[in-house]
């Protein structure tokens, strides 16, 4: 084919050939491909949040127990519990010193955790779980402070620091080691493996797996958080009914709910902030689609109702933190998700 | 042909059939309808112990007659511009067990693997796990950040990215708390819930290994953080020799784009090692000379032993296995040949040999590894035998290509303990009964 071209075209064609080589060599200082751009420090300082146990990463600033202990109350013990027992499923956070060894162990901060830094860690990269990445510096190392505190490993008085962090040793610290697996070895027998009259047969514990899908009659969990809650209203329903002598038809009819469009519009601020209590009723919160929970509050007016989510407030039954904790929502988002609940639970 | 077991009540019959009749014309459906009437009132009478299969219910379609859908057209190109399975397979659906976590945002659901052939789990049906929920990240807005202990820190767009030459590699994942429910005991009742924390697809993206080179890690980076794009920016801690050897950033499974609930629009994966690591939405990874000790590789993710010390740095997903068909799910429905089938996988490399035991481990005959046989990834067995209603205690046991033989649980318990969590790759029991019924046992 070069037969064909000209002295000068093949010239240039080798000129090209050369430039192409020198400037692959010339991306090979910078990466093979010389794909993507340098990154700025600024860029970087806004997504760099991690900590390590030395203290590596941890920002100016400094907090303490006071002042944690009013942040915790007002953004994690809805979901820790106010001294970090755990609401329902939610992390137990402080307790458990020496259970390690016992049939049930509690593996909390104090007893389990090797290093403080990674209360810090996350704390700041997901907590609150409803708003992460919304504490300040300041929050979340009095947030640190309170924890470490209820775990019985900081006095009141102590202030906790980026410098005196790292030097915190926590009690389990020494407790942890590195994979030793493989830590069993089974050998291919084929025959004459064990002794059939020595076969030990335990059987499935019954009514906890969710088998609707193949079993039938079962009475057993559903399949999804979402199906579960409907099954529990619905056998908390034909209870009362029961009670009150009225058959279940009456009650049962589809359940379909003709929202306003303001509650249409709350319905995803719903599903992202207020589920994870009001879905389930968390702490004594109204629990979504349950007249009982809600009728009473109903009588008080929307404007009232309102202003409690977006303002916080402190029932008899529990603490509705200031837009639950999502500070992020606009006024009118909340309203439009409270509208959304109070419709959906007449 | 739907693999629903359960004797459905006449009402649900009833309401199918409408569901099937309704592409009839008026008369051929008061027709399908009558007829389907008395075939429901007749299974009806017929239906033990749940064993009868809701497909059944029309004889209408069945020869000699030419079947509805052979009477008529159906719909044309494009009226679904993405496919969706037929819909006689609802029932082939990722299920959760509810009481294992505070919330849907923060939970994990299983894949149906006693509904799947092959050793490739469609997209729509590989497990979940969040921490926080799925972000809905629109790809030009994503960026992957390369920095710390390296010659030049790289933002890398999507686009740049896929630049890259890119691999397509099959792999498994598994979450190291599959099968973590039953370290005491067995405690539920079908295969989805005892093993379905695990799926395997074919992941397309870029070596982790090449990036690296392109960011030039400096001689002490020993360490990588990666860590997630999502509300819970989910963060591990990855040694440099696994991310040199076979760690990928991928941003494609099994043809497609990453479904959102894979880590759309990029993810780690690290092959054969527990799923946690391989971390979802992937924005930043940070070379350093020490490993972070964050929350998922201390308060989780490390195994509590009997003496109240606990393991950490647990990656790999040991050799294990267990027989999809049959399982509580697919029970035996008569006597005659059958085809036992099921998956092993092992983090350590191929799979070479499976066994299967029909006593309870006391004898084992050897099964056959059927279709590809590949690193890290799901492979399927198979033994063809014959079932006359005799009871079984089935087991499968499989041995990897490092000599490794999956372990009994007693052999698991004896030195592991009840608390452990994660990691429980014990050979499993399945006992069939003579009517054909399996149910999860626990043999020691």
């Amino acid at each position: 084919m070069f037969k064909l071209l000209d002295n000068k075209l093949k010239n240039s064609l080798l000129a090209v050939a050369i430039g192409a080589t020198l400037s692959l060599s010339g991306i090979a200082q910078a990466g093979k491909y010389g794909i993507g751009e340098t990154a700025t420090a600024k860029e970087i300082a806004g997504w760099d949040i991690d900590i390590r146990p030395d203290g590596k990463g941890l920002p100016e600033g400094q907090g303490t127990v006071e002042a944690g202990e009013e942040q915790y109350e007002a953004l994690c013990a809805t979901c820790h519990g106010l001294f970090g027992e755990g609401e329902g499923r939610w992390p137990v956070l402080a307790g458990g010193e020496g259970t390690l060894t016992e049939e049930r162990p509690t593996k909390t901060v104090g007893s389990y955790w090797p290093y403080a830094s990674t209360l810090y860690d996350y704390i700041r990269r997901a907590m609150p779980f409803t708003a992460p990445r919304s504490l300040s510096d300041q929050q979340v190392y009095d947030i640190t402070a309170y924890v470490l505190y209820l775990n019985e490993i900081i006095d009141e008085e102590f202030v906790l620091t980026k410098d005196n962090l790292a030097q915190i040793e926590m009690p389990n610290q020494a407790n942890f080691f590195v994979d030793p697996r493989p830590d069993v070895k089974n050998t291919r027998c084929m025959k004459n493996c064990a002794d059939p009259d020595k076969l030990q047969i335990a059987g499935t514990l019954r009514g906890i797996t969710p088998v609707g899908h193949f079993v039938e009659g079962a009475d057993a969990p559903a399949a999804s958080h979402d199906a579960q809650m409907e099954q529990e209203q619905h056998k908390e329903k034909a209870r009362k009914a029961t009670l009150k002598g009225e058959s279940l038809a009456a009650h049962s009819s589809s359940g379909a709910v003709t929202l306003s469009a303001t509650a249409e519009a709350g319905k995803p601020t719903y599903e992202g902030a207020c589920k994870v209590c009001h879905g389930s009723g968390l702490t004594g919160s109204p629990k979504f689609g349950e007249p009982d929970a809600w009728t009473d509050r109903i009588k008080q007016g929307m404007p009232v109702l309102v202003d409690h989510a977006i303002k916080g407030f402190t029932g008899d039954t529990g603490v509705m933190p200031p837009k639950g904790g999502r500070v992020d929502l606009s006024d009118k988002q909340v309203e439009e998700a409270v509208a959304y609940m109070v419709e959906s639970s007449r | 042909m739907s693999k629903i077991i359960k004797g459905p009540s006449t009402r649900e019959l009833m309401e199918q059939m409408v569901r099937e009749s309704e592409h009839l014309s008026i008369n051929d459906r008061r027709d399908f309808l009558r007829k389907g009437v008395a075939a429901a009132a007749g299974m009806a009478a017929t239906t033990i112990a749940g064993q009868s299969i809701a497909s059944e219910v029309s004889k209408a379609n069945l020869p000699p007659n030419e079947p509805a859908w052979g009477k008529q057209l159906g719909h044309g190109v494009v009226e679904h511009p993405y496919g969706s399975p037929s819909r006689f397979e609802k029932h082939v659906v990722r299920r959760t067990v509810p009481w294992l976590t505070a919330d849907s945002i923060a939970s994990i659901s299983m894949t149906p693997l006693q509904d799947l052939k092959g050793i490739i789990t469609p997209n729509g049906l590989v497990f979940e796990r969040y921490h926080g929920g799925v972000p809905q990240i629109p790809a030009e807005e994503h960026r992957l950040i390369i920095h710390g202990l390296v010659e030049r820190p790289i933002i890398f767009t999507m686009e740049d990215l896929m630049r890259f030459p890119s691999v397509s590699e099959i792999k498994f994942i598994e979450c190291p708390a599959n099968g973590g429910m039953e370290w005491k005991g067995a405690q539920m009742e079908a295969l989805q819930f005892t093993h379905g924390m695990l799926s395997c697809c074919e992941w397309t993206g870029v070596p982790l290994r090449v990036l690296l080179e392109e960011a030039g890690v400096k001689p002490e980076g020993k360490w990588i953080l990666a860590e997630g794009a999502d509300g819970s920016h989910m963060s591990r801690s990855i040694p440099i020799e696994k991310a040199l050897d076979d760690t990928l950033v991928v941003y494609a499974q099994n043809g497609e784009m990453l479904r959102p609930e894979q880590g759309y629009p990029l993810r780690l994966l690290n092959p054969g090692w527990e799923g946690n690591t391989s971390v979802k939405w992937l924005r930043r990874l940070e070379i350093g000379d020490k490993p972070w000790y964050h929350r998922e590789e201390t308060s989780k993710y490390t195994d509590l032993m009997p003496d109240g010390r606990a393991r950490k740095f647990t990656f790999v997903q040991e050799t294990n296995s267990v027989i999809t068909s049959p399982c509580p799910e697919n029970p035996l429905v008569k006597p005659g040949f059958l085809e036992i089938e099921g998956l092993a996988w092992t983090g350590r490399g191929k799979i070479k040999q499976v066994d299967i035991s029909f006593d309870g481990g006391v004898s084992w005959v050897p099964a056959s590894l059927k279709g590809l046989v590949l690193d890290k990834a799901l492979t399927r067995f198979s033994l063809v035998t014959k079932w006359d209603g005799q009871p079984w205690l089935l087991q499968s046991r499989a041995i990897d290509e490092t000599g490794y033989v999956q372990p009994t649980l007693g052999q698991l318990r004896k030195v592991r303990g009840g608390n452990s969590i994660y990691h429980k790759n014990s050979i499993h029991t399945w006992k069939v009964a003579p009517t054909g019924e399996v149910t999860n046992v626990q043999i020691t």
